[in-house]
């Protein structure tokens, strides 16, 4: 037991101490600093939104666009990046094998872990300076709200750990992740409702984790003024296997890393 | 005491195979000062990684009964882009030591000034090895790795280092890879030398620098 609590403390001050270095890194102490991780989504969403309020109107299907396309874009993009930056993450990161305290599946947690506080971050910015215009609705479901989330990312945690891995093993991953990212746009439920597609399309995006996941939050957000169709079980157990996956393959892995 | 057991490395790239290291066998116990000899490329390096934990040994493995250092070598265990300042908060950090102590050792033993506001790129590798031994030094391991990097210091960082190692951590383990035979002689008591992936060990330094010298 004593061991377990000592390594449990070791890890929680190894991933702090990877997070201020990846933010020193990254962003550096010039202008605003760290809050940028929160600025490029929030300018990403509020962007997007805004082209489709022009676009679309105020309203479609029965909510604000606004609302709806925020709601949407905030995870998708989460997503997109999270991943993105866990490409080829254990070569960039290779010098500090040095200190053993440091295990390959902190870098995977760490970059996951800045994303999801940046995008979280973003998302409640964006909701609570929305509210006071009614663009942003007052969640009828936190709890459902957050369970949507956490069922999101979670999936996207689970790519960052099998694909970490997978890019280090064939260099062919590192081209084709980007393209994969932008076309399973159909497939991630930011831009419609369930409600609002055929039958036979509904089918094939069941089978789709983070159309769940999407479905929870908007449940959460929307409440009564949209119809929702999510399972609990099917999504959880999807990423669980792709999770399980990719940490046999991080340990496959770190045994044949070569560190300079 | 540290110990390996069996250790085999094999490199592969591509249809190419290389077996570094193909089966080591030997220990090393709390104070004892070991050189590591061997011609280039004949395994020092990646022997230091393995028990370093750096990499991982193909088969085989390394029991750490005590605590051991990073490898202090040329590379690693540094972020070039942040300052020595930085560097030395995170190892701090991951090493859960008081940073204003930490701070005030490295200041002091390495002597690198204002330099150490900079980024850690711009250091010579002269300077890299003043920040390496001095932030090690400031953790206290009971066993240090040192991959040649000693050489590149001048005269003062060489009795600084001495004065640390054997003056006032005599009670310290030390493998040390080297090419310099007078600096193994006022290092060192044992020699393991490594050739075609194995290594053997001497308790005679002599006889180890006579077979080295005609490897």
């Amino acid at each position: 037991m004593a061991s377990l609590s000592k390594g449990w403390r070791i890890q929680v001050r190894v991933i702090n101490a990877l997070m201020i270095r990846e933010l020193a890194t990254r962003f550096g102490r010039e202008n605003i600093g760290f809050l940028w991780i929160m600025a490029e989504p929030l300018m990403f969403a509020s962007g997007v939104a805004l082209m489709w309020h022009f676009m679309k109107g105020t309203e479609e299907h029965g909510v604000g666009v606004v609302a709806f396309t925020i709601s949407g874009y905030i995870p998708l993009v989460l997503f997109r990046h999270a991943v993105g930056r866990s490409i080829v993450l254990f070569t960039a990161n290779g010098s500090l094998m040095h200190h053993r305290q440091i295990k390959i599946l902190d870098f995977v947690l760490v970059r996951f872990l800045l994303e999801f506080l940046g995008h979280m971050m973003a998302y409640l910015f964006i909701a609570v300076a929305l509210l006071p215009f009614d663009l942003f609705p007052v969640p009828a479901d936190l709890g459902m709200l957050l369970l949507g989330w956490i069922y999101y990312s979670f999936f996207t945690l689970a790519f960052c750990f099998l694909l970490a891995p997978l890019s280090e093993m064939s260099e062919i991953m590192e081209k084709i992740v980007p393209v994969a990212t932008y076309l399973m746009i159909p497939f991630s439920g930011a831009f419609n409702m369930m409600s609002w597609l055929s039958p036979g399309v509904q089918e094939v995006l069941w089978y789709s984790p983070p159309v769940h996941a999407m479905e929870m939050m908007r449940a959460g957000l929307f409440g009564e003024a949209v119809q929702t169709t999510y399972d609990f079980f099917y999504p959880v157990a999807f990423s669980a296997i792709i999770t399980v996956i990719g940490l046999a393959l991080c340990r496959k892995v770190r045994k044949n890393l070569v560190v300079e | 005491m540290i110990e390996c057991i069996d250790l085999k490395k094999t490199y592969k790239h591509g249809h190419e195979v290389k077996h570094v290291l193909k089966g080591i066998n030997f220990s090393i116990k709390k104070g004892e000062k070991v050189a590591l000899l061997g011609r280039n490329g004949a395994g020092k390096t990646t022997l230091i990684k393995l028990i370093g934990g750096v990499e991982m040994p193909t088969s085989g493995k390394v029991v750490r009964k005590m605590s051991v250092s990073w490898p202090l070598g040329f590379g690693g265990g540094f972020q070039g882009s942040l300052t020595g300042y930085d560097n030395a908060r995170f190892i701090a950090r991951i090493y859960g030591h008081e940073y204003g102590e930490l701070r005030s050792f490295v200041e002091d033993f390495s002597e690198l000034g204002r330099q150490l506001r900079m980024p850690v790129k711009t250091y010579s590798s002269g300077m890299r090895a003043r920040l390496a031994f001095a932030l090690s030094l400031a953790i206290e391991f009971d066993c240090y790795l040192i991959d040649e990097v000693i050489l590149v210091g001048d005269q003062n960082f060489q009795r600084k280092c001495y004065h640390e190692l054997f003056e006032k951590r005599s009670d310290r383990a030390l493998l040390l890879a080297s090419h310099s035979l007078p600096q193994v002689e006022s290092y060192c008591s044992d020699a393991i030398i490594i050739n075609d992936g194995r290594a053997e060990r001497y308790s005679d330094l002599r006889e180890a620098e006579d077979i080295y010298s005609r490897l």
